[in-house]
């Protein structure tokens, strides 16, 4: 079956307020987002907490979302992170005992608008075909740091690699994915 | 501001995008990604990246009431227009600390209550987690830190003024994000004083005997 178009969708729900169209994104993503949380080590209630966030963010930010720019499950992952280092943040500011500990608006917040500057963004087949061809090492390092959110010393110690290798390979991984992308997008 | 020129390590931007920097590194990265548009052009390739592999992923399930109470919600959500929040971005006053780092240090430059460290050299602490260490360090022209390499990973970068060491001159937005083999003593250059931040997840190592001296006035 052909997959939605994501960006389609979420115009028509900047445009119509359609909630019905908008629970079909929430029906596809917010699991996705979901997992993401948990794999960051966010404890269960918390995690779908943010999830709910993320969602209703994008709902009330949905003219924001500008398809030329990045994919919806980009757009909608970059918010469900922003929300994450908030709240992280926000916990350890507690301490602190400022009206900023108290859930206001502060910090990266939630960058719903998007860069001011054209960025390189490629359809998700270039993205496949360039993270295929990583080289084992470079992938497995690329998913780890992505999917369970490790931390580079942790990588390290669980690998037994030196950290400077860890880095080392994450930044040429890095630099052939930016690459593969600005070849999928020429 | 004139646009950085010293920026991110491109590991530093995957973490960054991925969530998963500590508290303190996130923040100097934060504030770093507001003032740069070339790294903020390399995390949103990360970030699709990291959206890319998710969606590879099957979902966790929700809880069973939390369809419906979101379905709910939006029904009170009103859809806004443009974020404020660039405006607010733009017209924030040279007094004004970055956003990231007022919770810990205040709002305020002209209020913030530094510590003495060493002559010419002035600090504030904060500990947002366990994980790593946030300063504010301020140095008068030329004053320097002592020569030290890095236990881990640090990240600064500077608010105001400009340092050099071996890597270059810093001036505002630059950013050192340095593994643990640099050795740097960075050296106040500009007529005011220079002010960064710095994220740090193990103590320094000293060069020289100034350091231990002045870090003894460092809470540990």
């Amino acid at each position: 079956m052909e997959p939605p178009d994501w960006s389609a969708l979420m115009g028509r729900v900047a445009r119509t307020r359609d909630a019905d169209s908008f629970m079909r994104i929430y029906d596809h993503f917010a699991p996705r987002l979901h997992r993401y949380l948990l794999g960051l080590g966010v404890p269960g209630a918390r995690a779908e907490d943010l999830v709910q966030d993320a969602m209703l963010h994008a709902w009330r930010g949905a003219r924001q979302f500008d398809p030329r720019r990045a994919t919806l499950s980009t757009w909608l992952f970059r918010i469900a992170r922003n929300l994450h280092i908030d709240s992280v943040r926000r916990a350890a500011t507690a301490a602190y005992g400022d009206e900023f500990a108290n859930g206001g608006e502060d910090g990266t917040a939630v960058d719903l608008a998007q860069a001011p500057s054209p960025e390189a963004y490629a359809d998700h087949v270039g993205l496949s075909r360039a993270i295929d061809a990583l080289p084992a090492l470079q992938a497995r390092l690329v998913r780890m740091s992505f999917l369970e959110a490790r931390s580079h010393g942790e990588i390290a110690s669980e690998l037994h690699m030196p950290l400077g290798s860890v880095k080392s390979s994450l930044r040429r991984a890095f630099a052939r994915l930016q690459n593969g992308l600005t070849d999928a997008a020429a | 501001m004139s646009a950085p020129v010293h920026h991110l390590d491109p590991a530093t931007v995957l973490a960054y995008a991925a969530g998963a920097l500590p508290t303190a590194f996130a923040i100097v990265a934060a504030i770093h990604l507001e003032v740069c548009g070339p790294c903020r052009t390399a995390l949103r390739a990360a970030e699709g990246v990291g959206a890319h592999l998710l969606g590879q992923l099957g979902g966790a399930p929700l809880t069973a009431g939390a369809r419906s109470a979101l379905r709910q919600r939006l029904v009170d959500e009103p859809i806004r227009g443009p974020d404020a929040r660039a405006q607010a971005l733009a017209s924030r006053g040279p007094d004004m600390l970055p956003p990231p780092l007022q919770p810990f240090f205040g709002a305020r430059y002209s209020r913030l209550r530094w510590s003495w460290l060493a002559p010419g050299i002035r600090y504030l602490d904060a500990r947002p987690d366990s994980q790593a260490r946030l300063l504010l360090l301020q140095v008068a022209i030329g004053h320097a830190v002592p020569a030290h390499r890095h236990g881990g990973h640090e990240l600064t970068m500077v608010l105001r003024g400009a340092y050099e060491d071996v890597l270059g001159r810093f001036g505002p937005g630059d950013v050192a994000d340095l593994d643990s083999g640099t050795e740097h003593r960075p050296l106040a250059v500009s007529r005011q004083c220079c002010i960064w931040a710095a994220a740090l997840d193990a103590p320094l190592q000293w060069q020289d005997a100034a350091g231990p001296e002045m870090a003894r006035h460092l809470p540990h």
